[in-house]
């Protein structure tokens, strides 16, 4: 038997026929090439079979030759199916906008939590999130990702010393460390203040505490500074000793500057590459060829799009590509010879308190070797070398 | 007589050649499944269908199939399925000098 697949896709249509003659008519139609199938009889004068649709629009031609009259009563198949879709197509429409709005929905920054900050400093980041269009309400793509967050907060709010981003869902956790934590009332156990290394006092402060060495006095480390014990002799009594004794210290430092560096700069060229990641496959959307410049670095950023708590195997990436150039710095010896002075400077300074101040340098010994600038150089440098040290408990006899 | 010499050379060739006959004489080929399908092949067109009776044109002389409710499954210009509970069928010779 013949399949009536082919039938149902391009649609099929059920037909009375009524009067005389029936036989003959559908003669007529087998004979002219038009296909019916299923014809049954009802009464005397009515039968009904199904055929094309397409067939049915020339049977009017065959019907209106004898007196028979026709009337169509089922449509079935992929024609009619579609023309009902097209009617009730606000119902897809509307699936499908449903859809496409949650999808929106979900890429859209629904809160921001600020953890571990004053409120003067959450104030200030939510400033800076605003500045930065980290808004509720804003969608996610158009923001920046969150390294970027994590480093431009950094950067611009002042008194933070570390902010943890992190985007759970659709919100932003801010993990705060502030810089300056409220001051803690210090209970301080008694103690003396001894140096921390060799040094020649230059000037000394003493809050509490018997002092025990002079301006000009030359200590070595872990001396006695300030004691902690004061009063009369047999009436003693054990204090914090609190104060700061600045020394004059000394630090020798190497540093070997190379006449010739190389260094990649970027010349400011960019092109921008966007495209559309499904899976493994990458589609560009814009952004197409190489770039005209040879000499790139490239940064991908890749933003997931989320539906409700999942995430789509979709995402959109950008990739930045930035031109570079080489570039070679030349030294003269001189010029060498102060850089080399301020980097061994940053280095010493990077080892010490913020309060210390670099006094006095000496070049020691220089040097020029393989086309690199050798220098020794002597730092003199004033500090605080004081240093609690915990007196010990005087065991009673 | 000139048709009959025709007949008669046909007749011959498919016994001689082993030619099915339905094809050679135009014969119509019936085949029938049980009761419930009858499919005939090699007819010449319907002359009457009701539910409980079909009569179908062959080249030579008619065929009548009654039972009870049939459907034709499909026509074609020759061929025929019919659908239903067949309890005969019959060959209806012209009558030379008959009615017709």
């Amino acid at each position: 038997m013949k399949n009536k697949w082919i039938e149902f896709l391009t649609g099929r249509v059920t037909v009375k026929v009524s009067g005389r003659g029936i036989e003959r008519f559908i003669n007529v139609l087998t004979r002219n090439g038009l296909m019916v199938w299923n014809v049954k009889r009802h009464g005397t004068e009515t039968i009904t079979f199904t055929m094309r649709l397409k067939d049915a629009l020339k049977i009017r031609h065959y019907a209106r030759e004898r007196d028979c009259s026709i009337s169509f009563l089922k449509r079935a198949g992929m024609p009619f199916l579609f023309k009902r879709l097209l009617k009730n197509s606000g119902f897809a429409a509307g699936a499908f906008l449903f859809f496409l709005l949650i999808m929106l929905l979900s890429n859209v920054i629904w809160g921001i939590e600020i953890k571990g900050a004053k409120p003067a400093t959450e104030y200030q980041i939510r400033k800076e999130l605003d500045k930065m269009g980290v808004k509720i309400g804003k969608v996610q793509l158009f923001v920046d990702n969150v390294e970027g967050i994590q480093r431009k907060l950094t950067n611009n709010v002042g008194n933070l010393t570390w902010v943890g981003v992190d985007l759970k869902g659709t919100t932003y956790h801010l993990q705060v460390v502030e810089k300056k934590e409220p001051e803690k009332v210090e209970q301080l156990a008694p103690r003396n203040l001894v140096a921390k290394k060799k040094a020649i006092i230059d000037s000394m402060y003493v809050e509490t505490g018997q002092k025990m060495v002079d301006i000009h006095d030359h200590v070595e480390a872990g001396e006695l500074l300030v004691s902690g014990v004061i009063g009369r002799e047999g009436q003693t009594q054990q204090i914090a000793a609190v104060g700061e004794v600045w020394g004059e210290t000394w630090y020798r430092s190497h540093v070997e500057l190379p006449l010739e560096t190389n260094f990649f700069v970027f010349n400011g060229q960019e092109k921008q590459k966007h495209s559309l990641i499904l899976g493994n496959i990458e589609i560009p959307i814009w952004g197409f060829g190489e770039p005209e410049f040879k000499d790139y670095e490239a940064e991908k950023n890749v933003k997931k799009i989320n539906f409700i708590n999942w995430e789509l195997p979709i995402s959109i990436g950008n990739e930045t590509l930035r031109g570079r150039e080489e570039f070679t710095r030349t030294y003269t010896e001189a010029e060498a010879e102060k850089n080399a002075l301020d980097l061994a400077k940053n280095k010493i300074k990077s080892g010490l308190d913020e309060e210390a101040i670099i006094k006095d340098e000496k070049i020691l010994h220089k040097e020029l070797k393989d086309g690199k600038v050798i220098l020794d150089i002597h730092f003199k440098v004033i500090e605080n070398i004081a240093v609690g040290q915990p007196i010990p408990k005087e065991t009673p006899e | 007589m000139a048709k009959k010499w025709g007949l008669r050379v046909r007749n011959w060739m498919a016994q001689k050649m082993d030619l099915p006959q339905d094809v050679m004489m135009d014969l119509p080929r019936i085949t029938m499944i049980g009761q419930i399908h009858i499919y005939i092949e090699n007819h010449r067109g319907l002359i009457t269908f009701t539910d409980k009776e079909l009569r179908l044109l062959l080249k030579q002389g008619q065929l009548q199939i009654k039972g009870k409710s049939f459907v034709i499954k499909t026509i074609l210009p020759e061929e025929i399925l019919l659908e239903g509970k067949i309890d005969q069928v019959l060959y209806i010779n012209e009558n030379p000098g008959g009615t017709k």
